[in-house]
């Protein structure tokens, strides 16, 4: 632990150091000011509406996390894990719905949390079925073998299978009360919003730690140049696998999460748009780093419903704008790719990196 | 300066009044929400009934709003995407909305349990009988029949008045297939019904084949349907996609007859399957656009008045199933308003659940809901394709003919 306030430049003499958490007492004080903000501030002192709309960015950022990890640390491109959070989602409810669990586990609101963790790991393990061509292929040819993940997998497997479990037809309904972690039912926006903020940090501090030891630098290798990092004596076939593992397990969190969130499920949930749209969230957050995926929630969530506040006045005046709204926001989702790609092709993790290094050395940066 | 200082004294007055004014009004408006669909998988239906709904709400206010209460009316399109749906949802409950026209049967069904705990009342274009039963869903609503209730008068009437015409009629049971996406929560929410009334009538039953809700090519499923040989088929999705089905059904003479739910048969349905549409027996859960039946001048009148940009000549009877959940809420609501109570636990049980057979014209059949029972009706109007109209074919009414299963075992699916 350093004893410095405030990171003036870089002092480290070696890895560990560099790699620590709490690399001056500013920052574990900016840590614990954060944490404080997600998990006292946003859910005491802002409206219902506010945390509902914090609980989205929460579930965008928990998708973009592995899309992040498989394509901007691994340099695997994909656009079909809409399907792995849908694998933990239905995982998830029919664990929850279906499986007989012995009364004790039920009574003392276990199911739900059981059922997350095995959501998590058939998520991951379905994931790894949908990486196996990565041994083979890269490039464009990897982006259709995972969005054959999204036709195999939505709308083959769940629409045709796993949706008649039941009988009910396509959609689960999960009646209140069922999901209960130990004694407290999930049921209001502010537990919802707990479990995503909990989960979220979980995530990222797994994330964190897994980039920062060897299978973070062996993906990094992969990533930069998979070739030379064959050449150094990495399994890149293995490594690849474990990328697709915890990014699919993180979707399945995502999934068994966002169960909680609608207390229903059919396959209309898990569009590949999602897929698209979690890309988008990390080319505007910025490729490579966890803040991007993070960032990239922030941005699409916020200023998406930012142009829904702006839209409802101006439907005074222009009425079809409210008919039109889907198309607007998809054309601001598509102008915004295009503008970050443009102008900021870093991203916003860039942005703030600048700003941090900036106000690091303020007030006598030279 | 004492001039000046009373002018500006005169000015503040003045604002604070019109502020004072403003606020009184505002107080006294009643916001409604609205989730529509004019840009997703169901916009093919959607954009007519969203207009007809913006249209409903003028008109009201036009006439006063709920007892003189003018009725604000927000909504927005969601594109037939849950998550979206969701957003929207909690946008119009921060809006501060008692009421909400909702849209599809995914999204309606994935909002109940949030309605629900909120007491929001949601009156939606899902007619899904899982919405129906006060005991799982005490918050949706519909002014119309529900999907199982179509299905099951759909193939009753042609069971009566189709079948019997057939020259295997009394040597073979008659044989059905079912034509709808899968996925599809709106489009599935009938077919266990409808399995279930087939098996009662005695039919066979052949595989389901899933046709999207974009389809435009539906020659492998009707390829696959032909090896069944159907007697009738029974469509699930919305016009664009069973039109397609029939022209291709037409074009591989698969033989058989066509039934489908209220979201497919419209005036467009005709336009784009042409001669193949000939015969297109359907649910109709309210008149066709300017046919002559109760209330139809109010809504072709305020269609001209309100929409003069879109043709008449265009209008469908998705404008007349929004009024129909237009008219619905706003009786609600002047009956709720009536006994002082606007909170949507107010408007469920002293606005629709104190509805009677309340007629509300528009050919649509009286409306009854109770606190255990949020079917609104009893039985369904089944229409023809034919000669280049819409004819009768059947008025089912369910409870007439089965009055014990109606009761004890076809509520809520």
């Amino acid at each position: 632990m350093s004893t410095v306030w405030l990171p003036c430049g870089d002092y480290h003499q070696d890895y560990a150091e560099d790699q620590g958490w709490w690399q001056a007492r500013f920052i574990k004080f900016k840590m614990i000011l954060l944490l404080a903000v997600v998990f006292i501030g946003i859910p005491q002192f802002l409206p219902e509406y506010y945390v509902s709309v914090g609980t989205m960015v929460g579930y965008t950022a928990m998708g973009a996390l592995g899309v992040q990890l498989l394509i901007g640390f691994t340099g695997l491109i994909t656009l079909g894990h809409a399907a792995f959070i849908a694998v933990g989602a239905y995982t998830s409810t029919l664990l929850v719905l279906q499986f007989p669990w012995p009364g004790f586990i039920v009574d003392w609101g276990l199911a739900y949390p059981i059922s997350i963790l095995v959501a998590a790991i058939a998520a991951g393990l379905w994931s790894v079925l949908f990486g196996l061509p990565s041994a083979k292929v890269k490039g464009f040819y990897l982006i259709l073998t995972t969005m054959a993940a999204q036709f195999i997998t939505v709308d083959f497997i769940l629409t045709q299978y796993v949706s008649q479990i039941g009988g009910r037809g396509q959609a689960f309904s999960l009646p209140p009360g069922v999901i209960k972690i130990g004694p407290w039912a999930i049921d209001t926006d502010l537990k919802i919003y707990y479990l995503m903020a909990v989960l979220l940090t979980l995530m990222i501090i797994v994330l964190a730690n897994l980039l920062r030891s060897k299978p973070g630098r062996a993906w990094v290798a992969i990533r930069d140049n998979d070739i030379a990092a064959e050449a150094l004596g990495i399994n890149i076939v293995r490594y690849k696998l474990l990328a697709f593992f915890v990014a699919g397990f993180f979707a399945g969190l995502a999934g068994a999460f966002w169960v909680s969130n609608t207390a229903a499920l059919s396959p209309e949930h898990f569009p590949w748009f999602w897929s698209l749209w979690l890309v988008g969230v990390i080319l505007i957050g910025g490729v490579g780093s966890i803040h991007g995926a993070i960032f990239g929630a922030l941005f699409m969530v916020l200023v998406m419903e930012g142009l829904q506040w702006a839209v409802i006045p101006m439907s005074e005046y222009f009425p079809r704008m409210l008919m039109a709204f889907a198309s607007i926001k998809d054309a601001a989702f598509g102008l915004a790719i295009c503008a970050f790609l443009i102008y900021e092709p870093n991203g916003l993790a860039y942005r703030w990196w600048q700003a941090k290094n900036y106000f690091n050395l303020w007030p006598f940066s030279y | 300066m004492k001039n000046r200082i009373r002018s500006l004294l005169v000015l503040f007055l003045a604002l604070g009044f019109l502020i004072g004014v403003c606020g009184v009004a505002m107080a006294q408006e009643i916001k409604i929400g609205g989730i529509m669909d004019t840009t997703g998988a169901t916009s093919d239906v959607g954009k007519d009934y969203a207009i007809g709904m913006e249209e409903a709400f003028k008109y009201i206010n036009a006439q006063g709003g709920v007892n003189g209460k003018p009725i604000k009316y927000t909504w927005f399109d969601y594109g037939y995407r849950i998550p979206e749906a969701i957003t929207k949802y909690r946008l119009l409950k921060r809006l501060g909305v008692v009421a909400i026209q909702g849209w599809g049967t995914g999204d309606t069904e994935a909002l109940s349990p949030t309605v629900n705990k909120d007491q929001m009342p949601y009156v939606s274009a899902s007619y899904s009988a899982h919405l129906t039963d006060p005991a799982k869903t005490p918050y949706n609503l519909f002014f119309s029949s529900d999907y199982s209730t179509n299905a099951r008068a759909a193939l009753t009437a042609w069971f009566d008045h189709k079948w019997p015409t057939k020259k295997d009629y009394g040597k073979r049971k008659p044989r059905l297939a079912c034509s709808y996406m899968f996925a599809s929560p709106y489009a599935s929410a009938p077919i266990k019904a409808l399995k279930d009334h087939a098996v009662m009538l005695g039919f066979d039953i052949g595989d389901d084949q899933d046709v999207s809700l974009f389809a435009l090519d539906t020659k492998s499923q009707v390829m696959a349907m032909k090896t069944f040989q159907p007697d009738v088929v029974w469509h699930g999705n919305t016009t664009m996609s069973v039109a397609a089905t029939m022209r291709d059904s037409f074009a591989l003479d698969l033989g058989a007859d066509h039934i489908m739910n209220n979201w497919a048969l419209d005036e467009n349905l005709p336009r784009l399957g042409g001669e193949a549409a000939e015969g297109a027996i359907g649910a109709t859960p309210c008149a066709f656009y300017g046919q002559p039946f109760k209330n139809m001048d109010i809504v072709v009148a305020a269609g001209k008045k309100y929409s003069p940009g879109v043709p008449q000549e265009k209008r469908l009877i998705r404008s007349i199933q929004a009024w129909g959940n237009a008219l619905l809420l706003w009786e609600a609501l002047i009956r709720a308003d009536k006994a002082g109570d606007l909170t949507g636990k107010g408007i469920m049980q002293k606005g629709f659940e104190s509805l009677r057979n309340f007629d509300i014209g528009l050919g649509a059949a009286p409306i009854t809901f109770t606190e255990t029972d949020h079917r609104p009706g009893t039985g369904c109007l089944i229409q023809e394709w034919k000669d280049g109209k819409f004819q009768e074919v059947a008025n089912v009414n369910l409870k007439q003919r089965w009055p014990e299963k109606w009761e004890k075992e076809w509520l809520g699916w």
